[in-house]
């Protein structure tokens, strides 16, 4: 116990000792991480945020009947009850035209529907689907088998809006994960370089201690501590510069974010944080294993 | 913590030879070469069918012009290189069947020095001799009080806080040989030790390589000055081309 208490120090003086031996060089990998993990982290937080929006939109996915005019209020509650023995319909909910009004002076301004003597919108029923129904797919089966159905005008769903959203999510995502891939292994490159560098710069005290009778882990293990530190400070700073974009960013996005969606971008969770700091630390990682591989010296 | 050994272990070990021919051990042997050959290019040979036996606390010198392989004869002793033909019995292990994790704790029974010291010079000179300490993970306060212990031996203990290259070739290879002697090895191998030094610091090294036999430790040292050898009067291994032509023991003298 005392003896591995007595290493770890030894390792950990030996690797701050590296690190501080060649600043330029450390400086030079963390920076190469960080800029790779910002720019991956960054297209991380946009799919997180588009995959929370679509969980909102999810929640309220419905469909509305718009009502034809003229529409006598006992065949309205007719079509009402017929509507909710279509399979998949949870539940129904009529709106008249006042109240549609309402909601749109409500949502939009008083004044802007001033100048009409009439109420333009039309009366409709918001048709609530089962949980599992709420999806494109779903909504599509809902609508098609109400489409016709007499005294319903029109049908408003946000399908064609949640499918385009969709597609787009998954470009976005594709990119990312290709984006990813190439990044790190530039930022694994670099780090494996570093390494390298520094193996070679301290290879006379490597030889001096396999010759007091070093083992390979022994000698092994400053390295790949220093791989590792550099990985996890180029994820902290990416974590900070991302967090300074964000907020730097955000301000000019947010109304827009708001007014569209109903919801503010969210920046990581604390967990989220630690998973890309332990991404840079496992770059560093698997940087300075593939550096040590193949120096091979007796 | 430490753990039971049981009296007298050394005469217990046999060779890691597998289905190879068993080299016979002495128990007090410390090397035992049985036709040695090491071969880096094909057709050539930088040592040639090489027997050759040191016995615990034996004191030798091995000679012969530059090229004769006594610097690739101590290799092979301290692991760095294999024989290609041959076994060597090293402190009761067989070199040639060691697998890459027991080279490092053979290698901390044997101290090792070179004609160009080997210090590193970023280093004090405690901290160079405490790197063989820091390998077997010597708690900081035990080591620094052996490595002041060893420096005060060889006369050091007030350069202690120097670095290599503000101390004179004959300091530094005294601090080199600090720090093969730390771990009080079994073996000490000294390939040329006192090249680079002038004829009274010549004397000075090796008389302390020699004093350190009388402790017990086997000593072999590679030069190609045979005043050294008519003035210490101890046996002599001469080296040629790779064979051994010539394996001189004093009358009177150990094995």
């Amino acid at each position: 116990m005392k003896r591995l208490t007595v290493l770890l120090l030894y390792f950990a003086r030996t690797t701050l000792r590296g690190l501080r031996g060649s600043p330029v060089t450390t400086a030079v990998a963390i920076l190469t991480i960080s800029v790779s993990l910002v720019l991956v982290g960054a297209f991380d937080l946009l799919l997180r945020n588009m995959e929370d929006l679509l969980d909102d939109f999810g929640r309220d996915l419905h469909v509305t009947a718009y009502l034809e005019d003229g529409l006598a209020d006992a065949e309205a509650e007719h079509l009402a009850a017929v509507l909710l023995t279509v399979e998949g319909v949870e539940s129904v909910r009529p709106v008249s035209k006042d109240e549609a009004l309402e909601r749109f002076k409500s949502g939009m301004g008083a004044d802007l529907l001033d100048g009409l003597d009439e109420n333009p919108l039309p009366a409709s029923i918001e048709i609530q689907l089962l949980p599992e129904q709420r999806t494109p797919a779903g909504m599509r089966i809902v609508v098609e088998s109400i489409r016709g159905l007499p005294g319903i005008g029109d049908l408003g769903s946000g399908q064609d809006w949640v499918e385009g959203y969709l597609r787009a999510l998954a470009v976005v995502r594709g990119i990312g994960v290709g984006l990813s891939f190439i990044l790190a292994f530039a930022a694994l490159l670099i780090v494996t370089n570093t390494i390298r560098l520094a193996v070679f710069a301290r290879r006379d005290e490597l030889d001096i201690l396999r010759l007091v009778g070093a083992s390979r882990a022994f000698t092994n293990t400053p390295f790949i501590a220093e791989g590792i530190a550099q990985g996890a400070a180029g994820g902290s700073l990416a974590v900070l510069l991302l967090f300074g974009i964000f907020h730097l960013v955000l301000p000019g996005l947010e109304f827009g974010f708001e007014v569209v969606l109903g919801s503010a971008p969210r920046f990581f969770h604390a967990s989220e944080v630690l998973v890309l700091i332990g991404q840079g630390a496992a770059l560093g990682l698997i940087g300075s294993v593939a550096a040590l591989i193949g120096n091979a010296r007796p | 913590m430490k753990r039971f050994r049981p009296l007298s272990p050394r005469s217990w070990f046999r060779p890691d030879s597998a289905g190879a021919p068993t080299a016979p051990t002495r128990a007090d042997a410390a090397i035992q070469m049985y036709h040695c050959s090491k071969s880096y290019l094909a057709g050539s040979f930088a040592l040639r069918d090489v027997s050759l036996e040191f016995g615990r606390g034996e004191f030798a010198f091995l000679t012969g012009p530059s090229g004769a392989g006594k610097t690739t004869l101590l290799e092979l002793l301290f692991g760095a290189e294999h024989p290609s033909e041959g076994q060597i019995v090293v402190l009761g292990r067989n070199i040639s069947r060691l697998g890459a994790a027991a080279v490092p704790r053979l290698r901390r029974r044997i101290g090792v020095v070179f004609q160009d010291f080997k210090l590193l010079p970023r280093l004090t000179v405690e901290e160079n001799v405490a790197l063989a300490l820091d390998v077997l993970g010597t708690p900081r306060r035990e080591a620094r009080a052996k490595v002041f212990a060893t420096l005060k031996q060889l006369g050091l203990q007030h350069r202690r806080y120097h670095h290599p290259l503000s101390l004179s070739g004959g300091e530094q290879q005294r601090v080199a040989i600090a720090r093969a002697l730390v771990n009080e090895p079994e073996i000490l191998l000294a390939d040329e030790p006192t090249g680079n030094l002038d004829a009274d610091l010549t004397l000075e090294i090796m008389d302390l390589v020699v004093s350190t036999a009388l402790r017990g430790t086997t000593v072999l040292v590679a030069t190609h000055d045979l005043s050294l050898v008519d003035r210490y009067g101890k046996r002599s291994v001469r080296l040629e081309a790779g064979r051994v032509t010539e394996d001189h023991r004093p009358a009177g003298g150990v094995a």
